[in-house]
């Protein structure tokens, strides 16, 4: 696996409402909230259904695809992510319709282009997690 | 929401106060705070004693010291009937002056002081908790400059965004702050729209000169009720007419348009409650985190169409000798961002030109100001909250 950040990066802490999220992560698995009650997922984690106001939610596996909503090159990197040079961060919408943060794996500024087929992957940051990011779906790039 | 509790100007602003604009200037919020105080007090002779209610803003300086409001009181010698910390980021400062107003018009107090006041250059205090730490800090993204690099291209994908329209903006509110001998002094130098278009990229397409630069300082006003302020023969009163705000705009979408703000709703409830078209407006005071926010507003209030504001940048003069003059003190952008208390800057502006004291910017129609707030980065969307006020002589 390619190391993308540093330990000086902000890692991820899990919280009881998250460690889910985490656990399935580790088997790289991306899960995400379902509502039962509207039929619908939402993102990013909460306590409560915000179309009910339930507490009624489910973890369920999706595929991981999705598409590019929209994209930007970092030039001035975050903390951890000195090493990469200019890299891009994208807002990724799931074919489950939530939308994601994401870095960007392996997809250059000449080919990165909003729309394009995005599927999920994973980089190994420490025992107990495994951080998503976004590559391109589509051969070639 | 249309019911309008400030129409009958029975509510009035009788002084301003600021300080110049420093980078890393080792002051506290505290000791920012009191210089504004001094000058509010000395410009509308009050003493702190006279003051019955305090608002301010949260600060990234002192944030960490849950108690910021009282210790701020207890430095300036004030003892408030009704005290208020506001933490809706850049809406705090306008969004406390109708905070203020209906604490007064209740009779919970009498008269206001408000105070923004921040130094995040010298001092840091935030961490953030919930989804920020957890999935938005760890996938790299560059903090706010990443969310507008965001934004931005999605307005792109969805309109035509002229950059030099970006960069007129950017050269006006330099004009306007190398006038303003408050505004950051290293700042106060001229700059062409290719100085823009050739400023580094920082989250692109988000370039430097798109940004705010964090600097010390802090500002405010002493708001009171109309009959209290003809009681202190205040001889200059503006009047809030008109106030909209909203937080979490589009909340039921998981996948919402985000080119479509809160200003949407805000823009035109805030127009229409002040019984005004964008048409009526002297001057345009918008929050400037970044100049493409500014554009948004423009389209989203409805000063133009969606998808037309580099045009209506273009088409017109923005300067303080123009049409619709834009941000005159130079705005956050020009003239420095203090912290939390940036929302105070342009609300401080509009005020000054008001009162017909902005000297060589100074703005020949003042009958009003429009002058806005943007507060708090959320989670892949545009920003958390929008609000508008409106201010008549």
């Amino acid at each position: 696996m390619n190391q993308i950040r540093h330990k000086s990066a902000i890692f991820p802490k899990p919280s009881i409402l998250t460690q889910p999220f985490w656990n399935a992560a580790k088997e790289k698995k991306l899960v995400i909230q379902y509502d039962p009650d509207t039929d619908s997922y939402q993102w990013w984690p909460k306590s409560i259904s915000i179309k009910t106001g339930k507490m009624n939610l489910q973890w369920r596996e999706v595929s991981g695809f999705g598409t590019l909503y929209s994209y930007t090159v970092t030039h001035v990197p975050a903390h951890g992510f000195e090493d990469k040079g200019q890299y891009l961060i994208g807002l990724v919408e799931l074919d489950v319709g939530v939308r994601i943060l994401s870095f960007l794996s392996g997809i250059s500024q000449e080919n990165v282009k909003i729309g394009m087929h995005l599927r999920v992957t994973w980089e190994q940051l420490n025992d107990e997690i495994n951080m998503f990011m976004f590559e391109s779906r589509d051969t070639g790039i | 929401m249309n019911q309008n509790f400030l129409k009958s100007k029975d509510i009035a602003i009788i002084a301003y106060g600021e300080t110049k604009l420093e980078r890393r200037s080792g002051k506290s919020p505290y000791e920012l705070a009191a210089q504004v105080a001094s000058e509010l007090l000395s410009k509308t002779n009050l003493r702190p004693q006279d003051i019955d209610g305090f608002a301010t803003n949260n600060t990234l300086s002192d944030c960490s010291n849950p108690f910021y409001s009282n210790f701020c009181v207890e430095s300036l010698g004030i003892t408030p009937r009704w005290l208020q910390t506001t933490d809706i980021g850049g809406c705090s400062p306008i969004g406390n002056v109708a905070r203020a107003s209906a604490a007064i018009m209740a009779g919970m107090c009498e008269v206001v002081m408000l105070i923004n006041s921040d130094s995040p250059s010298t001092k840091l205090g935030q961490s953030y908790g919930g989804f920020r730490s957890e999935f938005l800090e760890p996938t790299g993204i560059q903090g706010p400059p990443g969310a507008f690099g965001l934004l931005m291209n999605r307005y792109i994908e969805k309109y035509d965004l002229k950059f030099e329209a970006l960069g007129k903006l950017a050269v006006a509110q330099r004009e306007g702050a190398i006038l303003n001998p408050n505004a950051y002094e290293k700042n106060r130098f001229s700059i062409s729209i290719e100085d823009y278009l050739n400023s580094r990229m920082v989250s692109s397409p988000l370039r430097l000169l798109d940004s705010v630069m964090f600097c010390d300082g802090a500002n405010g006003l002493i708001i009171t009720s109309t009959s209290k302020a003809r009681k202190l023969k205040s001889k200059k009163m503006v009047y809030p007419v008109s106030y909209s705000e909203i937080t979490n705009f589009n909340s039921m979408s998981m996948t919402p348009d985000i080119v479509e703000t809160g200003f949407s709703v805000v823009g035109p409830e805030a127009l229409e409650k002040a019984s005004m078209s964008t048409s009526d407006i002297c001057m345009f005071h918008p929050y400037d985190d970044f100049l493409i926010a500014e554009m948004l507003q423009l389209e989203q209030i409805g000063f133009c169409r969606p998808g037309e504001g580099s045009d209506f940048l273009l088409d017109r003069d923005i300067s303080y000798r123009g049409g619709l003059p834009i941000n005159t003190g130079g705005g956050q952008i020009s003239a420095g961002q203090p912290g939390l208390a940036g929302g105070g800057l342009n609300l401080v502006e509009g005020v000054r030109q008001m009162f017909g004291e902005a000297g060589q910017r100074q703005v020949k129609k003042t009958d009003n100001a429009m002058v806005t707030g943007i507060g708090v980065i959320p989670y892949g969307r545009n920003w958390g909250s929008s609000s508008v006020l409106i201010i008549e002589s």
